[in-house]
């Protein structure tokens, strides 16, 4: 096939299809503009002097100060996982008829290789659609957004840009890491002239995510005992150690958790089914235990934000416990800075926030698109008498039985991985001079001074109750109100027409 | 008092009209056919008469009492209590086992799960189908889908059964053995049917037959030509 036949058959297809298409764009686009801001963050150059000199040319000390700039960088990477996610779930929009489409293309004679080829393309034209316009408005964003204040200084790095082998990786890497997906997630699917055929998983899940979920605990509280190893035999650590087992311990504990989603679901459905009332409960439980990897899918992009955010709740948690020892046992440490620190927590938190809110826009794809995919069936039960709210109270318990337990999950696995590599801020131990009278009194002589000693005081971090239950209860909304949108459509896609079509 | 009647039903599909101004009756006990070419208008009269579909124009009328005129809620209470309806496909829920498409219209109705279960049972074993009592729509055969629909359009032992083209995606074995099985269980119940249909060769199963032409009842008394595709004439 003629690379120019391929790609007018790749974008061919209707409105749904335009949909798709338009939103694995905008997605590409979203996560070139998060990694292209991670990158430059990264290519702000050390200035001269100790690794503490700070970048002066920039306002907010996020980007100023040299240590906190890799944990920016990577909290705008974090913010790709939901994009990514939203990306997953807009190749599902429209399915069933690109199915037909495909099934088509084989009755007119197309090879199923050919057909492959031509559903990889459509994602990857599509990706570098969204990669180069995301690179484009990276690039004028720039420009707009360079705004040096009276000092000359910026509070964006507008003054420095990625690597252009960086930026090249991005925009032409992006959209081929989508094809090879796509490809892979192909791989189920065979495409017959008569329909789309798709090998399905029919046996039970089992809880084995529980492993990589302790495989990551594992990686983050060996952490600080390998350090400690190390110091001391007065050795330095190996360079990657750290971050390999931050890197191996998140994506270990975002695979755990979104798989083990699978389990809960299955088991969720199966205890709904035996012990759940009216027909309702048994249509949601048999579809949970029909489909138990529809939840992964689904709250896959929710679940790795929510991992993200009680990690970070549990961060600040550790913030506010040494902020509190340095003014019962005057440590120094953080005295200080605390406006700072929590300042830099709030903006994970926005982040988070954020990408919550990417997430309930794939998880509302998601919703639309599994109403409409089974619009025949939902008309046929309602001509039959089944109550469109029987319908609608089955979409709302397959989606909140499942959800809930998994963003306990979510949002415990965060917390105590974080809380597993930090250990409880100690202080004290030691004697402090005291002057009782005031500077002026004391002079410097020692007169009206007496030795006081500071004993040892360890404060424990509080739980984040009420930080997790507003994730909890942000995560719940945001699956809440996507079913609610969904169960919108219930009527119009439940209507007689449905039968009528072919 | 008329069993089941349309007086003057006409409805249309934004400009395309389906039917324009059909009357009949349905006598209690009796099997109808509703016969035709496609197009004609079949689907959409038994949508309306089982109130599924409002007419634009006319009233349908079940035991003296207009139906038509009734809410959404009290017409799928309806069909869920007196009603039952078959379709060609499609009507089974994938993910429920036989036994469980069965019993859902009792479990709708507010009937206990294990009294639901059992009565699901027997109807599979009187329909021969008790063997895949809980096996999924997607693990059997078309006959047996089909069986198992009927046992759930059956299960509430309506008084009027509607069925669109029952056996229209089956072979002429397994259509043969629903629908025998349906005027079979049709006449032990004194249920009524009203079967829609372009073969004749089904229609015959009927006690009485009407055909539609162009949305309207065909009074030409030609009846369908089974020399021709489709049953058209």
């Amino acid at each position: 096939m003629r690379p120019g036949t391929l790609l007018r058959l790749a974008l061919a297809g209707t409105r749904t299809d335009g949909a798709r298409v338009a939103l694995t764009a905008l997605s590409a686009a979203l996560a070139t503009l998060a990694g292209l801001a991670a990158l430059t963050v990264l290519a702000v150059a050390k200035p001269p002097g100790d690794e503490w000199t700070q970048s002066e040319q920039y306002t907010t000390a996020l980007l100023r100060e040299p240590g906190l700039r890799p944990g920016v960088a990577f909290a705008l990477l974090l913010l790709c996982v939901p994009v990514l996610g939203l990306a997953g779930q807009c190749a599902r929009l429209g399915a069933p008829g690109r199915d037909r489409r495909l099934a088509a293309l084989r009755l007119a004679g197309a090879t199923p290789g050919q057909v492959t080829r031509l559903a990889v393309a459509e994602t990857g034209v599509a990706s570098l659609l969204g990669t180069v316009s995301g690179l484009a408005v990276f690039e004028v964003g720039r420009r707009l957004l360079h705004r040096p204040d009276a000092a000359g200084r910026l509070p964006l790095p507008t003054d420095m840009h990625p690597a252009p082998a960086a930026v090249a990786a991005v925009v032409v890497g992006l959209p081929l890491v989508a094809a090879l997906v796509s490809a892979l997630l192909l791989r189920r699917v065979t495409t017959t002239p008569f329909g789309v055929v798709r090998r399905v998983r029919t046996r039970a899940p089992w809880p084995w995510p529980g492993v990589l979920i302790l495989v990551a605990l594992a990686s983050f509280a060996a952490i600080r005992p390998l350090l400690l190893w190390y110091e001391r035999r007065d050795a330095v650590e190996p360079d990657g150690l750290v971050p390999t087992l931050v890197v191996v311990g998140s994506l270990a504990a975002m695979i755990g958790v979104v798989s083990g989603t699978g389990w809960i679901s299955y088991t969720v459905g199966r205890v709904l089914h035996r012990h759940g009332r009216g027909p309702a409960a048994l249509l949601a439980a048999r579809r949970l235990t029909a489909d138990p990897w529809a939840g992964s899918r689904t709250f896959a992009a929710l679940l790795a934000a929510l991992i993200f955010g009680a990690g970070a709740a549990a961060i600040r948690a550790d913030f506010l416990a040494r902020i509190e020892l340095s003014r019962i046992a005057d440590s120094g440490g953080m005295a200080g800075s605390d406006s700072f620190y929590l300042g830099a927590m709030d903006l994970v938190d926005l982040a988070v926030a954020v990408a919550v809110a990417i997430a309930a826009g794939g998880l509302l794809v998601a919703v639309v698109e599994g109403v409409t995919s089974r619009r025949r069936a939902y008309a046929a039960q309602v001509a039959t008498g089944v109550p469109r709210s029987t319908i609608g109270r089955s979409l709302l318990w397959a989606s909140i039985a499942p959800a809930a337990p998994a963003i306990a999950l979510a949002l415990t696995v965060g917390y105590l991985l974080i809380r597993g590599t930090l250990p409880a801020p100690s202080g004290g131990d030691f004697e402090r001079v005291v002057c009782d009278t005031g500077p002026q009194g004391c002079g410097t002589d020692g007169v009206a001074t007496r030795t006081e000693w500071v004993p040892k005081v360890t404060v424990t971090p509080d739980v984040p109750w009420e930080q997790l239950a507003w994730f909890a209860a942000g995560g719940l909304a945001a699956v809440l109100v996507t079913v609610g949108a969904g169960l919108l459509l219930l009527r119009s896609a439940t209507s007689v027409e449905e039968l009528r079509a072919s | 008092m008329t069993f089941l009647e349309a007086r003057g039903v006409v409805r249309a599909y934004g400009p395309t009209p389906a039917l324009r101004g059909v009357t009949l009756d349905v006598a209690e006990g009796e099997i109808l056919a509703v016969t035709g070419p496609s197009g004609c208008g079949k689907s959409t009269l038994l949508h309306c008469l089982a109130g599924i579909l409002r007419p634009d124009a006319g009233q349908v009328t079940w035991r003296g009492e207009r139906i038509d005129t009734w809410s959404e809620a009290a017409r799928s209470r309806l069909r869920r209590t007196e009603f039952g309806v078959l379709f060609q496909f499609g009507q089974l829920v994938a993910e429920l086992t036989a036994a469980e498409n069965v019993a859902l219209p009792l479990l709708l109705a507010g009937t206990g799960r294990r009294a639901a279960r059992t009565a699901a049972l027997t109807w599979l074993e009187r329909l021969g189908v008790a063997e895949v009592a809980d096996v999924r729509p997607g693990e059997m055969s078309g006959g047996q889908q089909q069986r198992c629909a009927l046992s759930r359009a059956l299960v509430t032992e309506p008084r009027v059964l509607f069925a669109d083209e029952p056996t229209g995606a089956l072979d002429t074995l397994a259509g043969e053995q629903v629908l025998t099985q349906l005027v079979r269980l049709a006449r032990e119940q004194r249920t009524t049917v009203v079967l829609i249909t372009h073969e004749p060769r089904i229609a015959a199963y009927a006690d009485r037959e009407v055909s539609l032409r162009d949305g309207m009842v065909d009074h030409t008394g030609l009846g369908l030509d089974p020399a021709l595709p489709g049953g058209s004439r």
